[in-house]
């Protein structure tokens, strides 16, 4: 029974609760021991990167420091958290001097990053460590084929030097489920989350483009697992519908939700009420 | 059309050439010495990172400009852009790059050095640095009624914000929003 | 016995093509109109892409006891090879497998065999003199330009009695079998491309001029200073594609001059104290694993701008503002520079054309061109004649020694 230390970092438990909750049952339906890590701090985002480097890099070696205790890999569900942990990481490990200095910074609490655990993001736990096989044997109400464009977010792929991410990981695992992974043109793209802060209608731009992109392609359903994403994707459509009258009716889950439904679970155990774009449509293809 | 006894205007410049000695060659040698920089100079200005990047097309400068910029000494151009803080951070110019050049991580680095150098960082960027050092989060659970219908702790499990405001008040990021 | 073979130039192809020859046993004719062999690769100093003096390939050293200079030094040393400097070929008659070349021999007032290059004669007149420290035949050559009283002195001096100043030209024919053809390049002298203002300002130079400069045996000792004041160059800028890739003058791509620029810079920016270079270029051409020149170059600080000059403004001082349009940045750079260096066109040589009419050859863009391109054959040009190296059209020093070999192995086969 494999343990992992679990960092949620803010956004998850703050916007995506059901996202949490989701991740939670399914991790325990195939014995993964999720523990959540005690006494992190946020990632602080990309954001915090830009303007203080040194600051990001201190703030997270702390959060890895914390999990080289019990010598677990950390795990995440957010590409924010997974991003800035796992290029703190890399960073660190590839520049001697600057892991003395972090390290100066963290010798107060009686921590040091030394590089002995992995940062991972959830899905690729799941796929590695479970198996696409042991993850079938437990799919008993399979999507009948429904058509699921994945985003997988900017920071799962890349860079993939830092990341190590294989995107056919997310392919199979949407297609352990039944349904059918939908290929659109725009799949690397960004959402525009990331620019959200800085110029608005340019991240809502990114939103639409990526939106007609899948919907062209013929997508019934898109899968994130990054809550930044879901936001830009899911939240986005609410706002653009609103303020533009453009509707595109593209449910949105979290990737755990897709999976949870196909083992039995119900829409409430998955937090499906949550969605903003309603997304209750993906229990009509579960076959019983 | 008549004549007007309006003056001639005076002369245009028609060609009005960057001084080259008025740049500052050294900061490229700064951009160079930052986190992953070094691989600034292998640029030879193909201009893939343009192509790749999603945005592009929106910004007076372009990536492969950014860098011929920063390559041939315009600091003030290139830490006083938009540019750089609109960069989206994807990652795709510096993953297509043919010279291996970390174009995105350069751009976070010109974000340091702006910073750092006195140059404006866009207010919603600093209220999230502010956000950072006074909650020591960035999102702040609202809805906790969500949270319990799920069976979950009703706070953001297992975050320490004391810590990590401590750490962000003594680095940049405290000089730059103040503590509370 | 079988004829000589006739070897028209002593550069690199030339030498080759002689000294492998010989070395199979077939007697060689070797002729060069300047008074030391070597070509334009003398002047090279380093030669891409090993860096090494020009002619010193690793690849070429492969016999015992043999010195660097290897090649040039056997031309001389040879038995089979019957070397003619200061010689020009005046007609060719006959026909394949029994040419007859007139030659025309100049005055041969010191003889190179019994020079020791003591240098008493230099010491009595100018008009002795050493054309290089890498000359071969290594002997001091007389210049009756600049003849002057001493002259007789050094006569009378000179100890193994090499000298005669009552030299005269002459002239010899020789029948020949086959004909090798390795009258190499000449760069192009741009006085007429008016954008760069080459023979307006002394600080203006070709690359093959630059190459001179940082030869470390000329006159400065390799420090690069500016042919106006000797002032030391600070900033210089190179110019890529003058001449080439251009239907006014040459519609060809020259070929080298991209690595030989590059050469130049990082030579330049490494070995040089304190000098900034930059390189203006339409494209960088650096094919094949000349790539790795590139690259370095850039690592080294050199700084490329793509686009062109739109005007030079020489000022007092010496130095010139450049105002260059970067058309990635569609911006205008203005630099102040110390030395502009034009990469020049590689054009064929002064009486090319008269030496492909007299055998009926026949011509691309004024370079020999191939019987049959598709035949694979490219160093075929006539009936038993030949041609390797830059006769051809542009060719970088590997390349030329490679159709220098190619044309010794048809010569052999066709021997058997």
């Amino acid at each position: 029974m494999p343990t992992y230390n679990l960092y949620m970092g803010c956004s998850v438990p703050a916007n995506y609760p059901n996202y949490e909750a989701a991740m939670l049952r399914v991790a325990k339906a195939f014995d993964m021991e999720l523990e959540y890590m005690e006494d992190v701090a946020c990632c602080g985002s990309p954001n915090l990167r830009a303007f203080d480097y040194f600051g990001w890099l201190v703030v997270n070696a702390r959060t890895i420091a914390i999990g080289e205790k019990n010598g677990n890999d950390i795990v995440t569900p957010c590409n924010g958290c997974f991003g800035s942990l796992k290029d703190v990481l890399y960073h660190l490990k590839h520049d001697d001097e600057m892991r003395k200095e972090v390290n100066d910074e963290l010798k107060e609490e009686g921590l040091e990053l030394k590089g002995t655990i992995k940062v991972r993001h959830f899905v690729e736990a799941l796929y590695t460590d479970i198996g696409i096989d042991a993850i079938r044997a437990k799919v008993t109400n399979p999507l009948d084929g429904a058509e699921i464009a994945i985003h997988y977010g900017c920071h799962l792929l890349r860079p993939e030097d830092v990341t190590e991410f294989n995107p056919e990981v997310l392919k199979e695992l949407i297609r352990v489920t039944g349904a059918k992974v939908t290929e659109y043109p725009l799949w690397k793209q960004c959402c525009g989350a990331t620019v959200l802060p800085v110029n608005e209608p340019l991240a809502i731009r990114l939103a639409r483009d990526k939106l007609n992109s899948i919907k062209t392609a013929g997508a019934e359903f898109i899968t994130v697992v990054c809550p930044a994403c879901g936001n830009q994707l899911d939240l986005q459509q609410l706002g653009m519908k609103e303020s533009y009258g453009e509707e595109y009716d593209l449910p949105v889950l979290l990737y755990p939700q897709i999976l949870g439904l196909a083992m039995g679970m119900s829409e409430d155990e998955v937090g499906l009420n949550m969605n903003r774009v309603p997304a209750q449509g993906i229990l009509e293809h579960l076959v019983e | 059309m008549a004549e007007t006894d309006e003056k001639a205007s005076p002369p245009v410049t028609l060609v009005d050439p960057i001084d080259m000695s008025k740049l500052d060659p050294s900061f490229r040698d700064d951009v160079k010495s930052m986190p992953n920089g070094e691989e600034l100079t292998a640029c030879f200005a193909c201009s893939t990172c343009t192509a790749a990047c999603p945005i592009a097309n929106q910004w007076d400068f372009k990536p492969h400009q950014l860098i011929r910029m920063i390559l041939l000494g315009m600091r003030e151009e290139v830490l006083s852009s938009r540019e750089i803080w609109e960069c989206l951070t994807c990652f795709e110019c510096q993953e297509r790059c043919p010279q291996n050049v970390r174009v995105t991580d350069i751009f976070f680095d010109c974000k340091n050095l702006a910073a750092e150098e006195g140059y404006e960082v866009p207010e919603n960027v600093l209220v999230l640095g502010k956000e950072l050092v006074d909650k020591g989060q960035l999102y702040v659970v609202t809805a906790d009624w969500e949270r319990e219908d799920l069976d979950l702790e009703p706070e953001v499990p297992g975050l320490s914000v004391e810590e990590v405001e401590k750490i962000l008040k003594k680095t940049r990021t405290g000089r730059l929003v103040g503590g509370e | 016995m079988t004829s000589p073979v006739l070897v028209i130039g002593a550069g690199v192809a030339g030498m080759t093509a002689a000294i492998e020859l010989a070395d199979s046993g077939v007697k060689v004719v070797l002729v060069d109109r300047l008074r030391t062999i070597g070509g334009n690769a003398l002047d090279l100093y380093k030669a891409f892409p090993t860096d090494d003096c020009f002619y010193c390939f690793e690849g070429n050293r492969t016999r015992p006891g043999i010195r660097k200079c290897f090649y040039r030094s056997a031309m001389t040393d040879q038995p089979n090879i019957d070397l003619y400097t200061d010689t020009t070929v005046e007609e060719i008659s006959g026909e394949a497998g029994e040419f007859h070349a007139k030659l025309a021999v100049g005055p041969r007032y010191v003889d190179p065999k019994k020079c020791i290059l003591c240098g008493k004669c230099m010491e009595h007149s100018q008009a002795f003199e050493m054309l290089s420290p890498q000359c071969q035949p290594q002997a001091v050559v007389y210049n009756p330009s600049k003849a002057e009283d001493g002259d007789k002195k050094a006569e009378e001096e000179c100890p193994t009695e090499a000298i005669n100043l009552n030299a005269e030209a002459s002239e010899e024919t020789v029948k020949v079998s086959d004909i090798i053809i390795a009258t190499g390049y000449h760069e192009m002298k741009p006085v007429n491309v008016e954008e760069y203002g080459y023979g307006t300002h002394p600080n203006i130079v070709t690359q093959l001029e630059l190459a001179k400069m940082l030869d470390p045996n000329g006159e400065s000792a390799g420090t690069l200073l500016r042919p106006s004041d000797g002032e030391p160059v600070k900033r210089m800028m190179m110019v890529q594609c003058v001449g080439s890739r251009d239907e006014r003058y040459y519609p060809y791509c020259s070929k080298i001059c991209c690595v030989f620029a590059l050469k130049h810079a990082v030579i330049a920016t490494k070995e040089r104290e304190n000098i900034k270079v930059s390189v203006v270029y339409m494209d960088i051409r650096t094919y094949d694993r000349h790539e790795q020149y590139y690259r370095e170059a850039r690592e080294d600080g050199v700084e490329f701008v793509r686009g062109r000059v739109t005007r030079i403004e020489p000022r007092n001082d010496g130095s010139l503002d450049v105002i260059v349009y970067d058309s990635l940045l569609d911006k205008y750079l203005k630099s102040n520079i110390d030395l502009f260096v034009l990469s020049s066109a590689l054009e064929p040589p002064e009486g090319a054309s008269d030496l492909m009419s007299q055998l009926g050859l026949k011509s691309a863009s004024g370079f020999v061109a191939p019987v049959d391109l598709v035949a694979e054959n490219e160093v075929v040009v006539g009936k038993r004649i030949y041609a390797c190296g830059t006769a051809l059209g542009p060719a970088e020093v590997p390349e030329s020694v490679n159709q220098a070999r190619a044309v010794v192995s048809k010569i052999l086969q066709s021997r058997k």
